[in-house]
């Protein structure tokens, strides 16, 4: 009951919606979509238990007074906001629409962008040419970053405007990205996906249970 | 309230920048306040665009006498609330069915998809050229480009092949693999830094053209 239940849920699942694919059959195309919406249905119980989580975590926080514990209560200011106003009136709600455009947006924005700056510093650290293997990744990235931009192209045209090759940063950078970049990416792509297919295989199977976790 | 919310904006966009200096309280509270506001976000896109239109509208037309098939819905949802038995340590084993079946359909869906997405197509754009180059179609240009990519996705596989002894031949087809990847890797970085500096220009944009009017 505790564990081989589950073995056989994740087989059934798991063959059901294998087969439902390799099917057009009306009967098969209506179970695959009613266990798409069964997923959906599951995936945000996981999403709110997640949150009683961390709500867990910051209330043992304040009660602790560990570090910094006063700012849990802005976790739940902004939590609590979001779920009052997004939770009966829905996301369309003009409060909710403000809040994820004049908060959410622009702090998430800045918290991408506040990574060009470390980005910058890892970046003269780890671009030190020591190696073949360094001096390779070091001019595809310069090559890439100046063919992103209009100054690249016009730094060419300048200096070497000699050469029978127009805008030729930009164009360098779309060969890199289309040929040896692509192949590189289509192996790890190919190697990774084979990963993926033994693992959903074992899964499947029951070999693999490291999901169900420890105890009977 | 526009003026209102570019100046909610600003602030909070300052107060994450202002950990370019050292970690400090305005940092500190703009960081919580976006672990908040992205769960409650979160928790309200799941539930209005999971819960309510797959699980809660069917079961309503059920219990309206509109559709009784809605009824069906009560599984997923009896299923999804399991996964509360993670709060009571004598039933934490209840939570493996959710998990088993999130986890199984996951690795049914995956199996064909990753095989039709990542192997067949990939493999058939690399060797697709080819059919160009028997046709007689292929520029010279083409026809090396083609090879090209044929031998970085090879050698970049076999940089992932432990199953013989990186020695003789093999280990230079590897060496070759981790020069492709090396052009991978510094194409993604390249990106990924342009991607960043493109993020931080906007925001800079924004401060000083919406905030602060210095730039139209």
């Amino acid at each position: 009951m505790k564990r081989q239940v589950p073995l056989i849920l994740c087989f059934a699942f798991g063959i059901v919606m294998i087969l439902t694919q390799f099917s057009p059959h009306s009967f098969s195309q209506g179970i695959y979509e009613e266990v798409i919406s069964w997923t959906l249905i599951i995936s945000p119980f996981a999403l709110v238990l997640a949150t009683a989580t961390l709500i867990q975590t910051h209330v043992a926080r304040i009660q602790r007074r560990t570090d910094h514990w006063q700012y849990s209560f802005v976790v739940f200011a902004g939590l609590i906001t979001m779920v009052v106003i997004g939770v009966p009136f829905g996301p369309q709600h003009q409060a909710f629409e403000w809040l994820y455009t004049n908060i959410q947006v622009p702090m998430d924005a800045t918290m991408f962008s506040l990574l060009a700056f470390f980005i910058a510093s890892a970046a003269f650290r780890a671009f030190r040419a020591r190696t073949f293997e360094a001096s390779l990744l070091l001019i595809t990235a310069l090559i890439v970053m100046m063919g992103n931009v209009p100054v690249g192209d016009l730094i060419w045209n300048t200096v070497l405007g000699w050469l029978p090759l127009e805008d030729g940063a930009s164009k360098a950078r779309q060969w890199i990205l289309d040929n040896p970049n692509l192949s590189a990416r289509r192996g790890i792509i190919l190697g990774v996906s084979l990963g993926i297919i033994s693992q959903s295989i074992r899964i499947i199977l029951g070999i693999e249970r490291s999901y169900l976790g420890g105890g009977d | 309230m526009e003026l209102f919310g570019i100046w909610v904006a600003a602030l909070l966009t300052l107060c994450i920048y202002s950990f370019l200096y050292q970690d400090n309280p305005f940092y500190r509270f703009a960081e919580h306040l976006f672990v908040g506001i992205s769960v409650g976000y979160g928790i309200v896109l799941s539930i209005h665009q999971g819960l309510v239109p797959f699980a809660l509208k069917p079961l309503w037309a059920a219990l309206t006498g509109e559709s009784l098939s809605g009824l069906v819905k009560l599984i997923p949802i009896g299923v999804g609330l399991l996964f509360f038995a993670r709060l009571s340590p004598q039933h934490v084993w209840l939570i493996r069915y959710p998990i088993a079946i999130l986890i199984g359909f996951g690795a049914g869906i995956a199996i064909p998809n990753v095989l039709r997405a990542n192997i067949f197509e990939q493999t058939r754009g690399t060797i697709e050229p080819f059919a160009a180059m028997h046709a007689g179609t292929l520029s010279g240009f083409g026809v090396l480009e083609a090879i090209l990519m044929v031998a970085g996705v090879v050698c970049t596989l076999t940089y992932f092949f432990f199953s013989v002894e990186h020695r003789g031949p093999v280990k230079w087809l590897s060496k070759v693999g981790i020069a492709f990847l090396m052009i991978g890797f510094g194409s993604a970085f390249g990106n990924t830094v342009m991607g960043r500096v493109a993020l931080l220009i906007q925001r800079v944009d924004f401060l000083l053209g919406d905030w602060l009017n210095l730039i139209s």
